[in-house]
């Protein structure tokens, strides 16, 4: 099966992204009582290999990073990533956890929440659009290198990768984050028959 | 008694799993909890989380109920925190690095309604070990490579080596090679290792050599090269075949050392200084080795001792300086008619004496033959004639040196008493 996206289902499924993002940002509103926007998503479909690369292309490479990442599961599964930078993360530990001085415990749960908010909202919303359940798992957040977030050779097994992208803002807190909604393959077939199935819905 | 069967399946999970509200409120609590943490659903059961546990951070708490209520999915803690949730003793004897239990806390909607929500706690502890013990000993492995890297550094630097392919074809040197020969590394890397071979000579050497280390054996010793610019350098070598996992040669690598000095002292020690010859003592040394060992390839020799004709003449009618012209000469003479396998030395005076290897009597004669007919074609200063004698005498196995060496003398004294300018058998 053809792995690309023709246009319709490109604008469909940008439509689903802005509806789950703006979810998002109210969840985080919410919840975190913090006032951020969410930048309009980037849709993008590439080769595995290339996918360092593009992650590497939308951050500072010479600094360090608490990257999360969630597997979520179902018809649509894949992996949700936060790429958050050391002062921002700081920041949300500090707001999070009430704390001047929070402790890299503080700022790892601090991350974690702020990603699991993400993830459950985003994916929670576009596979509720598509009618289609999800199941999450524990995140897992990790300090590291802008070039040790994705290993090249981990990912070379898969032939096609969707990058849902956006950029998370709390201009007042002084956070910014990076957020990728990551599928390939099996999941990119199942995620092109429920779009053209809401597509039919909507359109007859 | 009634079977409550929600209530009998979370008994026997191995996590705990307790019910509460957004306000902290204890509804449930499973037998694992009751266990692990030694109090009882009688005891918790409808009373405040905080009355036990005051040290959990209850506005995270709170933050994260409301989380999974608000967006009808589970929150989470980080599972690789020090901070733990409930603490709980671990009870493992045996090479535990952890005290408490690693836990994975999530925190899952239950009756929305109520604000009610599950909070299931997992024991991840052999999990989180062995990741702590994976990344150790990742540390370590990082830390010997850092080593390892440095050491390459130190001895990339600091020793001479090369790696070539099967057939000589240079893969890899060392920086100090290169300054060593002074050749930038992308020049020397694909050449054949012929390039920093001396023209001519040791051929013996490099056939001893390539048939060593084709049979994959090391070989050592010394060997002549050039640099970049054709100077002429010593090196002690040791090359080394390499074999693949059948056991053939794959390729081979060599550790060379500079001996130029030594090899130039060595050279000065043993070499007459005016005909560049060898000296008598470096032959002494030779012969006497020989004859101590009694080695049957290298006894197998013909002596031979030459004194140039009417040389006083020579001296007291053109000077010491034309004299000297001659002795250089008949030595060049000698060094060109023979073969590089034959040792020639300067005996003392105008004389000299060869040690010519694997011959017999007769064929020594015909070689010496012919010597003699060089000297006496070749002019010194362009127009001095001069002419030699010789003795000669084959050595016989196991006999006293000083034998041959008399009979070698004798030799001599019969070819200059019968009119010199001829070679005399004994």
């Amino acid at each position: 099966m053809n792995l690309e996206f023709n246009e319709d289902q490109i604008d469909a499924l940008r439509e689903f992204m802005n509806v789950s993002i703006g979810a998002a940002t109210a969840n985080l509103a919410n919840l975190l009582d913090a006032f951020g926007t969410m930048h309009i998503p980037k849709i993008e479909i590439c080769n595995s290999s290339e996918l360092s690369q593009k992650i590497e292309s939308t951050i500072d490479i010479g600094s360090m990073y608490y990257a999360t990442k969630q597997l979520f599961t179902g018809k649509f599964g894949g992996e949700c990533m936060f790429i958050i930078s050391e002062e921002s993360a700081r920041n949300l530990g500090r707001h999070l956890y009430n704390a001047t001085t929070p402790s890299r415990d503080d700022i790892s749960d601090a991350v974690i929440e702020l990603t699991n908010i993400l993830t459950s909202t985003i994916v929670s919303r576009l596979t509720q659009e598509l009618d289609t359940q999800v199941q999450f798992f524990v995140p897992s957040s990790q300090f590291i290198d802008a070039h040790s977030i994705v290993n090249s050779e981990d990912v070379a097994d898969y032939s096609k990768i969707i990058i849902i992208s956006t950029i998370l803002d709390f201009k007042d807190q002084k956070i910014n984050g990076n957020i990728y909604i990551l599928t390939k393959d099996e999941a990119i077939k199942s995620l092109k028959i429920l779009i053209d199935k809401k597509i039919e819905e909507i359109y007859g | 008694m009634e079977i409550k069967y929600p209530d009998v399946l979370l008994d026997s999970l191995e996590n705990g799993h307790m019910i509460i509200d957004d306000k902290f409120i204890v509804s449930y609590w499973n037998r694992w909890l009751a266990i692990n943490t030694q109090i009882s659903k009688e005891e918790i059961i409808g009373k405040k989380l905080d009355e036990f546990y005051p040290n959990i951070n209850y506005k995270v708490l709170y933050r994260k109920i409301k989380t999974a209520l608000l967006i009808n999915t589970p929150s989470f803690y980080d599972t690789n925190s020090n901070v733990k949730f409930i603490p709980m003793n671990r009870n493992k004897v045996t090479t535990s690095s952890l005290m408490l239990m690693q836990q994975q806390v999530t925190i899952s909607p239950y009756i929305a309604c109520e604000n009610k929500v599950m909070v299931s706690i997992y024991d991840i502890s052999e999990l989180f070990e062995a990741k702590l013990s994976l990344k150790k000993e990742i540390e370590k492995v990082n830390k010997l490579n850092d080593k390892l890297e440095a050491d390459q550094e130190i001895i990339d630097r600091n020793i001479m080596m090369m790696r070539t392919s099967f057939d000589g074809v240079i893969i890899d040197v060392s920086t100090f090679f290169c300054q060593f020969f002074e050749f930038k590394k992308d020049f020397i890397l694909g050449k054949n290792i012929s390039t920093f071979k001396q023209d001519g000579g040791f051929s013996a050497t490099y056939k001893e050599l390539w048939e060593t280390i084709r049979n994959k054996k090391c070989w050592s010793g010394e060997l002549k090269l050039k640099t970049y610019k054709g100077e002429e350098k010593w090196v002690q070598s040791r090359i080394t075949p390499i074999l693949d996992i059948d056991g053939e040669v794959l390729e081979f690598s060599a550790v060379y050392h500079d001996i130029t000095n030594e090899k130039l002292l060595e050279e000065l020690y043993i070499t007459d200084p005016l005909t560049k010859l060898y000296n008598r003592a470096h032959f002494d040394e030779v012969v006497n080795f020989i004859v101590k060992h009694q080695r049957k390839t290298d006894t197998d020799f013909v002596l031979v001792i030459t004194d140039i004709d009417h040389f006083k003449s020579i001296n007291d009618t053109y000077g010491h300086q034309i004299g000297d012209e001659a002795l250089v000469s008949v030595a060049n003479t000698l060094k060109d008619s023979l073969r590089e396998d034959d040792l020639i030395a300067r005996w003392g005076g105008e004389e000299f004496v060869i040690m010519l290897k694997n011959v017999t009597l007769d064929e020594a004669k015909t070689i010496i033959e012919k010597v003699r007919a060089s000297v006496e074609k070749n002019k010194i200063n362009g127009t001095i004639n001069a002419t030699a004698s010789f003795g000669i005498t084959k050595y016989i196995l196991g006999e006293d040196i000083k034998k041959t060496f008399k009979r070698v003398d004798d030799a001599l004294y019969e070819a200059k008493k019968s009119g010199r300018n001829r070679a005399v058998l004994k």
